[in-house]
């Protein structure tokens, strides 16, 4: 029995989870397929790959506003790279470049400027929104490699590839924040700066490469949403914003850092993945699904508070 | 004694306890109408505590506080007259000198405030103190004196009865001081009871005519001062001759650790000093004398001109230089920058030196090393905690310090500078640590202890200096230690170092 709490005690949204899983395995035969489970997967790589990197910058205790849209310019650009050379792996790289680009910017202002998180990621957010609609004239970059479109339905050991890469993302990210003396750094200057540089940790760095590190995954997530797509299209970041924010938090990884996890990320984007799949499979109209969304992120933060871990300062 | 009427507020046996632990116990004290009462102790020793029930900020857990001859169960400032002026200034900056003043209430009907009417009352209270000051002004704009004015101008509204200045003086040139007690005598006369908190015995003389005199949350002495000396009032504030309760410290050698140079900014000036290996230096001053700002400046926290050398070799002032060179800081504040409060007590312990901690095969890569290496440290420190993985929030602040000098030893320093290395612990705590710190010494480890409480830095140190104002007025050695002449040298009003022993 302790075990269980404190597992609960580490994953509060494991509860979530499982109530969900359940309800909507009872409430439509499909949920629980093989095709069901496959497709849920495919359609959340690209979420999970940039809510690890914003789990990364929540726990530093910042925020990077910018993420959704940089998906957009590095897949713009990378679909450009794509179609005017036909190779795929300049496509990737291409993409992390950009990411890396943005990050760098982010970094810089707020790790070495001490400029402030919101409102920086917030300017490179639009700056990155322009880019991807001036590149791509504002419509689908065609000419996508055969490769790569076929690489969106490829599997590996029987799962989606693109999970499968989201989900490598998801254990190196993991062993980084939890085994590296960087991810001990982040965790530490998250949870309070001022002692961070008292102890001689370099914080501007630590910022820096933490913004980074998540225009990086900004990038690779924008990489993924061609395969999934087919395309490059300039405003497919322009609404997941709110959604890897709610991932995250419904997650259990605070906003004021030092306090959360990979795994716990994982859990959230879990519950919005099966949220929104389930309601579609048992026929709720879109704007209910709204609502009950929001009701269950109450709950979820509620969890969080109660069974999470307590935070002092 | 002279023959008084009755007093406006009477108080009797008060006592306040915080969770279990109690800080002050059996005040017992009459204030009357046209008379300044001075509350003197050294830092510590209950003055704030003391003057936070009287004006109802806390709630005595024993004891009557009597206004008017009458018992009140809570005293709310206010209602009963009782206003402090507190050592902090409590300004809105970008509010206007009439709002600030006024801000508690604010004159109107109903909903809307009457402007006209707050900047009146504040213009008269200014006007009665005798100081210019435009009511419509920016607070910020104003300099430290008359924001002191503002200060009390707003606590003059409620106090009918009571006035209470705690360390009024501290932000004030000695023209603004002199303005001050001028201000004071006319409250006086105005038939307020004034309550002086302050450092500063020459203030102290000049300003009260009778003092209550606490030490370590007991009170110690009281009467009137035309009838003890400044001498015997210092003696009664430190109390215990503590030359019997020294440690035997082993004899430092002659070999210079760490020395400052030059090192100026604009909280100190021209500071040179030099700590030799296994000596235990202490740096006495009081609040604000720029002892923190100087360790933090040697450590590279801080910007500053000068030079810091390590073993003789000039080592640039920045933590990682620092820190290479064998130096390590403890800060005084360690809620604010020393702890990580939100994580478990192996990661607080590892904090500073995270490398160290990573077991070798692999290197950067894994803390397999690290629970072992804390636990040793939990030990060795003699911290008490249920589990390493606990919030290091949990803790007593006793083992919260414990946790703080734990995470520096493991960094293997050479020099170690102590800022309040017992600030808000318990007496167990404070004996282990300073046993650790005379170990660290003998086994030859250069060490600075900065410290408020003298008893402190005359019981573990080899030699001390003394700070007034951001400069070093006087050095004692062991053998010549005097409490009384080192805390009249800190508190001394006198600009520059001439009397320095």
């Amino acid at each position: 029995m302790p075990r269980i709490l404190t597992l609960l005690k580490t994953y509060p949204a494991l509860v979530i989870v499982v109530a969900l899983a359940i309800g909507f395995s009872v409430l439509s035969p499909h949920f629980a397929s093989s095709g069901n489970i496959e497709a849920m997967l495919g359609a959340n790589a690209v979420v999970m790959i940039a809510a690890v990197g914003m789990t990364v910058v929540f726990l530093a205790g910042g925020i990077d506003l910018s993420i959704s849209t940089v998906i957009s310019a590095s897949a713009v650009i990378s679909g450009l790279a794509m179609a005017a050379t036909g190779s795929v792996a300049l496509g990737a790289a291409v993409a992390v470049a950009v990411g890396l680009g943005f990050g760098a910017l982010n970094g810089v202002l707020i790790g070495f400027f001490q400029l402030t998180p919101f409102i920086t990621t917030m300017a490179t957010q639009l700056i990155a929104r322009g880019v991807a609609f001036v590149m791509s004239a504002g419509i689908a970059v065609k000419g996508t490699p055969f490769w790569m479109l076929d690489f969106g339905f490829v599997q590996w050991f029987g799962i989606p590839a693109v999970t499968v890469i989201s989900l490598m993302i998801v254990g190196l990210a993991g062993v980084a924040m939890t085994q590296t003396t960087w991810g001990r750094q982040v965790m530490l200057v998250g949870s309070n700066v001022d002692a961070a540089r008292f102890s001689g940790i370099h914080v501007p760095w630590v910022t820096f490469s933490v913004y980074l590190f998540s225009g990086a995954l900004g990038g690779i997530a924008g990489f993924i949403s061609i395969a999934n797509l087919g395309n490059a299209i300039p405003g497919v970041g322009d609404t997941l914003l709110l959604i890897i924010i709610g991932a995250v938090v419904l997650g259990g990884t605070g906003m004021a850092g030092g306090e959360g996890s990979i795994g716990r990320t994982v859990l959230g984007v879990a519950i919005l993945a099966i949220l929104t799949n389930g309601l579609n499979l048992i026929g709720i109209p879109f704007y209910d699904q709204l609502i009950i969304q929001g009701v269950l992120i109450f709950i979820g933060t509620w969890m969080a508070t109660r069974f999470g871990n307590r935070r002092d300062a | 004694m002279s023959v008084h009427s009755n007093p406006v507020v009477s108080v009797r046996g008060l006592s306040k306890s915080f969770v279990g632990k109690t800080v002050v116990s059996g005040v017992t004290f009459d204030l009357f109408a046209g008379e300044a009462l001075a509350l003197v102790g050294e830092n510590g020793a209950g003055k704030s505590t003391t003057k936070n029930m009287l004006c109802g900020l806390l709630t005595p857990t024993t004891g009557t506080i009597l206004v008017n001859g009458q018992t009140v169960p809570k005293v709310i400032g206010a209602e009963h007259g009782i206003s402090a002026v507190h050592q902090e200034l409590s300004l809105f900056g970008s509010l206007s000198v009439a709002e600030n003043i006024c801000i508690s209430d604010l004159p109107g009907a109903k909903m809307r405030v009457d402007w006209a009417a707050a900047e009146r009352i504040a213009q008269e209270q200014i006007a009665f103190l005798g100081i210019e000051i435009d009511a419509r002004a920016l607070v910020e704009t104003l300099g430290a004196g008359k924001q002191q004015i503002v200060e009390i101008a707003k606590a003059l509204l409620h106090a009918s009865k009571v006035l209470i200045l705690d360390e009024p003086t501290t932000s004030l040139t000695a023209v603004e001081r002199e303005k001050l007690f001028v201000i004071i005598d006319k409250l006086k006369a105005r038939g307020l009871a004034i309550v002086f908190i302050s450092h500063f015995m020459e203030e102290i003389y000049r300003v009260c005519d009778s003092f209550v005199a606490l030490r370590d949350g007991c009170q110690v002495g009281q009467g009137r001062l035309a009838e003890v000396s400044q001498r015997s009032l210092e003696e009664m504030m430190v109390g215990r001759t503590l030359e019997d309760a020294r440690v035997n410290l082993a004899a430092p050698s002659q070999t210079p650790a760490l020395e400052v140079r030059g090192l100026s900014s604009s909280d100190f000036k021209d500071i040179n000093l030099t700590v030799h290996r296994g000596e235990i230096l202490g740096i006495a001053g009081l609040m604000g004398a720029g002892r923190t700002e100087i360790a933090e400046a040697i450590f590279g926290l801080r910007a500053a001109v000068g030079e810091v050398r390590i073993d003789g070799k000039a080592v640039p002032r920045d933590v990682s230089a620092m820190m290479a060179s064998g130096l390590c800081y403890v800060t005084e504040d360690r809620r604010k920058n020393g702890l990580f409060l939100n994580r478990p007590v192996r990661e607080n312990l590892s904090a500073a030196h995270i490398a160290g901690f990573v077991q070798r095969k692999l290197r950067g890569f894994g803390f397999r090393g690290e629970k072992a290496r804390a636990h040793d440290l939990v030990s060795d420190m003699n911290i008490s905690v249920p589990h390493i993985e606990n919030n290091v929030s949990d803790l007593s602040g006793g083992n919260q310090q414990k946790v703080m000098l734990g995470r520096w030893l493991a960094t293997n320093p050479e020099i170690l500078i102590f800022d309040e290395p017992t600030k808000g612990v318990d007496i167990g705590a404070k004996f282990d640590i300073h046993e650790k710190i005379a170990a660290l010494a003998a086994t030859g480890k250069a060490i600075i202890i900065v410290s408020s409480d003298l008893p402190e830095l005359l019981h573990i140190t080899h030699r001390m200096l003394v700070m007034r104002k951001g400069r070093i007025v006087g050095e004692f050695l062991r053998s010549d230690f005097d409490s009384v002449k080192i805390i009249s040298l800190a508190a001394s009003s006198n600009e520059g170092g001439q009397d320095a022993a």
